[in-house]
């Protein structure tokens, strides 16, 4: 027999107050643990956002834009890459004008931080323009049920989502007409049933994709491709496609207009997995929404862009529209969760201190009703030292055990917290928040005990058998 | 009989609710190797006191306790427990075992304090300790709780303990108290078997005359000194209870 040994046969024989001191350990380090797990998620899912999104923009019509709620002046500072905006719109026209400030303020963003500044002798770095991709948010009934259709301009939607990827399906080629936006929602027709349709023969793309009607006299010089192919394809989120149980070249039915499904994404954990993308072109017809947009993201394509200050710029200077950038918002969002962070931490800590407190008072009680039990071990040879390694090998199995169990309940927690504070992260566990919770259950259990053992340990025997030692 | 346990001078002052109580008042005293002595004497006499001081367990306010020639209250702490450990036997009356522990387990117990590597190995000290135990009638026992035996079991096994470390004295406060007349018998019996078979030096605290039948040396203590007339123990202790 061992002194771990003997440790572990004392722990067991006061299973009631053990279990009265482990379960004070349990709540600290499950409190601790569930914090921990559910900031780390919080933040993680926020980088991955960032890291997804680069250094993004959303332009969207202002919130005094008509059909603005108070719920949607909200969700301007939440960090999302699919937002929805119903009933709020941006007349492409105004997107040129957009583009223009926006530029001038990269521009200008850059030479304030010291790069694009012009010198003699050495060649200007020309940066490679934005990629600007419009989405038209309309809610509409596919096959009976209500869903958000959204029209996109799907290779530039793809080229700004570069995370998206297809679980079935193909991306159109680079020369497909959905690409081409420009008047071609003139070319739709909407026949006396209601049903959009399109004049093959009259339009098609030439050679460098941009759209041509058949009456330009380049139809002429040069064959037209095959006319508008892909109008009518529809992609859908990979929740929605599930839900719907949706495969490749099913038709589903938006507004009376047959689609037919090339595509289906695979799911990221956003809004983007419950919709339904019709090429931009279609959805505006469709919707009777030509010429607008409901929001536009713009992929800055260049590493530690000034994009907060185009933020601010379009902001001023462009009326009708708010422009977000991700990166502040997420600013916002790490400052929100690092006070939040640090407010709950405060609060775990105060309970751990009071836990650490009524544990030092049941074991200080506990290891007093030991007294006797202690001089006999010290008489028959425990020096100090091995006495004091029995309450803490004792002390250590307790927080250990304590320690697993808070981590267990920690884990649960951490869902419950996740859902209760609407953080929405997806929970990641790793080794690390085991080892901190076995670590938090062994200190709490050791500070506790420390001081009494140490006393104990110091104490004569004499004093330990009174009765029986000084009659 | 060698010189082997020698106390000079010995005094030890308590301080009880701001009172000085003189608990030994100068005791000199010789026990020799391989004695079975029997402490006797009223309560608050001082026999506990000293043979605790003999025992390393008390302090004494002055005066020194000499084992072999060595006086032990010069050790340190870690000193002293290895002493206690190695050199002393203990037996206590009461909260001697162990409750979450065999049989077995408590009479090996005095091994894990122990620096002695030869006393680290588990299967040896399991032998040793069930061979004691076959010596006291106690081997069906090995795997039973102290809750599950007598008094006198539990005595047995509190010495089969006191001897696993082969310690050169056994000391023992009361020993005997609260068992009936019988399972006294048996367990002086016991004492005077390992005197002669194990040859170990017996100091045991009583008030018991059964004691006086079988011990080699009585020494009566009355108000912190021992008493000298012993030309009649029964008397003399009967004088130290009934004076005191």
């Amino acid at each position: 027999m061992k002194i771990m040994k003997l440790a572990m046969f004392e722990l067991l024989r006061r299973p009631k107050k053990n279990l009265v001191i482990a379960s004070s350990i349990v709540i600290a380090v499950a409190l601790l643990t569930s914090l921990s797990i559910v900031s780390n998620s919080a933040n993680l899912a926020i980088m991955e956002i960032i890291a997804k999104t680069g250094h993004t923009l959303t332009v969207r019509p202002s919130a005094s834009s008509a059909g603005s709620s108070g719920e949607e002046q909200k969700q301007e500072y939440k960090l999302t890459t699919s937002e929805v905006v119903l009933g709020s719109y941006i007349p492409e026209a105004a997107v040129p004008e957009i583009m223009k400030n926006y530029e001038k303020a990269i521009k200008a963003g850059w030479e304030k931080k010291g790069g694009l500044v012009s010198t003699p002798g050495i060649p200007d770095i020309v940066l490679e323009p934005a990629t600007w991709a419009p989405r038209l948010f309309e809610k509409a009934e596919v096959d009976g049920q209500e869903v958000i259709v959204t029209g996109i301009e799907i290779r530039k939607e793809y080229f700004v989502r570069f995370w998206w990827n297809l679980t079935s399906g193909d991306w159109p080629a680079e020369t497909d007409v959905r690409d081409v936006n420009t008047n071609i929602a003139s070319i739709f027709t909407i026949g006396s049933d209601g049903k959009v349709g399109i004049d093959k023969a009259e339009y098609g793309v030439d050679s460098s994709g941009k759209l041509i009607a058949a009456q330009d006299k380049k139809v002429k010089a040069a064959p037209l491709k095959p006319i508008l192919k892909g109008w009518d394809d529809a992609y859908l989120g990979g929740a929605y496609a599930k839900s719907k149980g949706l495969k490749l070249g099913d038709k589903l039915t938006i507004n009376k207009t047959e689609f037919t499904v090339r595509g289906i994404l695979e799911e990221t954990n956003s809004a983007d997995d419950y919709m339904v993308y019709i090429p931009m072109s279609t959805a505006q017809r469709l919707f009777h929404k030509e010429g607008l947009v409901s929001m536009v993201s713009v992929r800055a394509m260049c590493p530690n862009c000034p994009v907060g200050d185009a933020m601010v710029e379009l902001n001023k200077n462009v009326t009708g529209i708010t422009a977000v950038s991700q990166l502040d918002v997420a600013g916002v969002q790490f400052d929100f969760f690092s006070m939040l962070y640090k407010f709950l931490l405060a609060v775990v800590i105060s309970t751990i201190a009071v836990g650490i407190f009524s544990i030092f008072n049941i074991v200080t009680g506990s290891l007093y009703a030991r007294i006797r039990e202690i001089g006999m071990l010290k008489a028959i040879g425990a020096s100090r030292f091995q006495l004091f390694r029995i309450f803490i090998y004792e002390h250590f199995i307790l927080g250990l055990a304590a320690g697993i169990g808070g981590y267990v309940l920690g884990l649960g927690m951490a869902y419950v917290l996740n859902s209760l504070l609407d953080i929405g992260a997806v929970i990641l566990i790793t080794t690390a928040f085991l080892w901190r919770a076995l670590a938090l259950g062994i200190v709490c259990s050791l500070v506790a005990i420390i001081y009494p053992a140490y006393k104990l340990s110091k104490l004569k025997i004499t004093e330990t058998f009174r009765t029986q030692w000084e009659s | 009989m060698s010189e082997f346990i020698e106390t000079k001078g010995l005094k030890k002052i308590y301080h009880v609710g701001g009172q000085k109580v003189e608990a030994l008042k100068g005791v000199d005293l010789e026990i020799a190797k391989g004695d079975f002595v029997v402490f006797m004497g009223h309560s608050g006499s001082g026999k506990t006191t000293l043979v605790s001081t003999i025992g390393g367990l008390t302090r004494p306010t002055e005066g020194t306790v000499l084992i072999e020639g060595n006086d032990i209250w010069k050790l340190n702490d870690k000193q002293l427990s290895h002493f206690r450990n190695r050199k002393i036997g203990f037996m206590f009356q009461s909260f001697s075992l162990l409750p979450t522990l065999n049989v077995l387990n408590n009479v090996v117990m005095p091994a894990i304090f122990s620096t002695n590597s030869e006393r680290k190995d588990t299967e040896a000290l399991k032998s040793k300790a069930i061979s004691l135990l076959t010596d006291l009638d106690m081997k069906r026992k090995v795997n039973s709780f102290p809750s599950e035996l007598s008094g006198g079991e539990q005595r047995r096994v509190a010495i089969a303990r006191a001897l696993i470390n082969d310690p050169e004295i056994i000391l023992a406060d009361e020993p005997t108290g609260e068992l009936d007349i019988r399972t006294e018998r048996e367990v002086i019996d016991i004492f005077c078997q390992i005197n002669k078979t194990y040859q170990k030096t017996l100091i045991v605290v009583s008030h018991s005359l059964t004691w006086l039948e079988k011990a080699k040396t009585i020494i009566v203590m009355k108000d912190g000194l021992i008493f000298k007339d012993l030309a009649d123990p029964v008397e003399a202790i009967m004088e130290g209870v009934c004076k005191s």
